[in-house]
């Protein structure tokens, strides 16, 4: 049989359809299981009967709402992810805005350096911390935790920051200071509306970072400020199996994350490889 | 309106710069920047070297601590733990990173064309990747467990004999490399993805006319095209690796035994386990400069301030 061009073409489209969806199926499949064991009691799952919507109840989730520990923990990586942006976007701006709009002696030293910071592991860094946290008394604080996370957060904004800053027309900045105002007034009032989609874009990302943080969360916060991911691991353990409870509390702790970065996908490249990719 | 007004700032830049000797300093803007880095970055560094050198233990008075020099990165090539885990760790880049790096390539070149529904595959392609570390480790632990775990089910409905996955270092091992390949993955379908949207279409179209093969274009093309976006993926998920930390804690913890100690959770363990806290640092270090050395190739070969720059102008 001879095939023409059309059929061949259709056949290989057909073949690339069903293996895609075969392959979002295996992708999927974990999540799907997250969310729907969030919807059963702990002692369905725990039975190891296979899935029925007749299962389905808000009963874990009414569990999680109650639990005091997590909820106290869901607010403090709030309140950890609001202040660690704050900062880091504060202080990241500046220095984007720095390294953009000035020529300087090791201005590139400078910028590659911070990218460097970005991609060492926490574990390098995470004992030294505990011992100094613990040193000077600010381990389980929010002010700690909250420092530890703009380790990260920092490097991370200034990078993604340089590229947006750069895209801002000069002359408005320049206009500004004709008219007599500073540069500090000018960054502040001139500038940073117009980069505001930029130092959006930031916030969020960053607000995530600090919100998947698990490592320093684990060593440098106890029972005062445990944030959210240390607070879902720890509902499971020895004797206590509770995956169902687990599996809702950790479906509210990616809503979120889910909604804001498919919100923000086309920025995501940026935010990952952190850098201009030579081309 | 705007043009006119770059037009009257372009003629007045060379005056105000005459007048007041630039736009003044940028040492205001970056000092905050740098003071916090100082704080939470090169002081932790320089003090695990300093803690590096002592017999440290982590609770107890000072005077348990001795000056060993580089006693500990001695102690260190002479721990089987440490070869343990530096072995897992390799093993655990050379299997896991080519499997996602091939997976992601393939992926990319078969969804690198408009379809219904093209835009919807790929985003829920890409959900993996949000999945919380932590949880993923949490899920994969659960779809593992014997007799009620979602996964150990459907592969004993397939015919598998019944495993604790979790409970036998050969599979545990399995276990978390697995967990790495389904949640990275498409990650380096992401980065693949957006190489190819740069390749001019032209040349494709160019070498088709001149009746190249798919697989021709393919690895005369497109691949070549590709290699910075390759290197860069490779990189980046060598990094990656070496800071893996959270999903295998949760799993494994490090075990059954040493069985899935990686870098970081060796380093955890020696700290929090044994309460070395000098040996640990030692250990910290090591990491930092291996993790240094993949940076900087990563920064010096593929990531440029230039371009990022003169892209951002562009656009």
């Amino acid at each position: 049989m001879i095939m023409t061009v059309a059929t061949k073409r259709k056949i290989i489209t057909v073949a690339i359809a069903v293996f895609a969806l075969l392959v979002l199926l295996i992708e999927l499949y974990p999540i799907a299981i997250t969310l729907l064991n969030g919807f059963r009691r702990d002692i369905v799952i725990l039975s190891g009967q296979s899935f029925t919507p007749s299962q389905l109840t808000g009963r874990s989730y009414e569990m999680v709402f109650a639990n005091r520990m997590f909820m106290r923990a869901l607010g403090n990586s709030v309140i950890v992810g609001l202040l660690s942006t704050v900062l880091s976007i504060t202080v990241g701006a500046m220095a984007a805005y720095g390294i953009s709009r000035f020529k300087f002696g090791g201005r590139n030293l400078l910028a590659y350096s911070f990218l460097v910071f970005r991609m060492l592991p926490q574990m390098s860094l995470v004992v030294a911390l505990y011992m100094m946290f613990r040193a000077v008394g600010i381990r389980d604080t929010i002010f700690g935790i909250v420092l530890a996370h703009s380790s990260f957060n920092i490097p991370y904004v200034i990078w993604l920051l340089i590229p947006f800053f750069v895209s801002v027309d000069k002359g408005y900045e320049e206009a500004a200071m004709i008219d007599g105002a500073t540069r500090w007034k000018t960054f502040v009032m001139v500038f940073l509306p117009l980069a505001m989609p930029g130092i959006v874009v930031a916030a969020v990302f960053s607000f995530i970072n600090s919100w998947n943080e698990f490592l320093y969360a684990l060593l440098l916060t106890g029972v005062r400020v445990q944030t959210a991911p240390i607070a879902v691991s720890s509902m499971i353990g020895g004797e206590v199996l509770t995956w169902g409870q687990m599996s809702s509390a950790s479906t509210i702790m990616l809503v979120p994350v889910f909604i804001f970065t498919l919100a923000m996908q086309k920025y995501l490249i940026r935010g990952v490889s952190t850098g201009g990719v030579k081309g | 309106m705007k043009s006119s007004k770059r037009l009257v700032t372009n003629q007045l830049t060379g005056v105000l710069t005459k007048k007041t000797g630039g736009f003044g300093s940028p040492v205001p803007f970056l000092l905050p920047a740098l003071l916090v880095v100082f704080v939470v970055l090169i002081f932790p560094i320089l003090f695990a070297f300093f803690v590096s050198l002592f017999n440290w233990p982590l609770s107890g008075g000072g005077g348990d601590r001795t000056f060993v020099g580089i006693g500990n990165y001695v102690e260190l090539a002479q721990d089987p733990g440490f070869w343990n885990s530096l072995w897992l760790q390799l093993g655990f880049i050379f299997v896991a990173i080519p499997i996602e790096l091939i997976l992601g390539l393939a992926a990319a070149l078969l969804l690198n064309r408009e379809f219904r529904g093209g835009r919807l595959i790929r985003s829920l392609i890409l959900l993996p990747v949000f999945f919380l570390p932590v949880v993923s480790g949490m899920t994969w632990r659960f779809m593992l467990q014997p007799r009620y775990g979602a996964l150990n089910n459907l592969l004993i409905a397939m015919g598998a004999p019944e495993i604790t996955w979790l409970a036998n270092p050969q599979t545990a091992y399995a276990a978390i490399i697995a967990q790495d390949i389904w949640r990275m993955w498409p990650f380096v379908f992401m980065l693949m993805y957006a190489g190819l949207a740069g390749i001019p279409e032209e040349m494709l179209e160019a070498a088709e006319i001149d009746g190249a093969s798919y697989f021709a274009k393919l690895f005369k093309i497109t691949i070549p095209m590709l290699y910075p976006t390759i290197l860069t993926a490779l990189l980046l998920r060598i990094i990656d690796a070496l800071r893996i930390f959270s999903e295998v804690y949760v799993m494994t913890e490090g075990g059954p035994g040493m069985s899935t100690t990686l870098f970081s959770l060796y380093t955890h363990r020696i700290a929090f386990g044994h309460m070395k806290m000098g040996l640990s640092s030692a250990m910290a270090i090591f990491l930092l400069i291996l993790s240094i050395v993949f940076a900087l190739t990563l920064v010096r070969k593929n990531m440029s301030l230039d371009e990022l720059e003169n892209r951002g102008g562009n656009r």
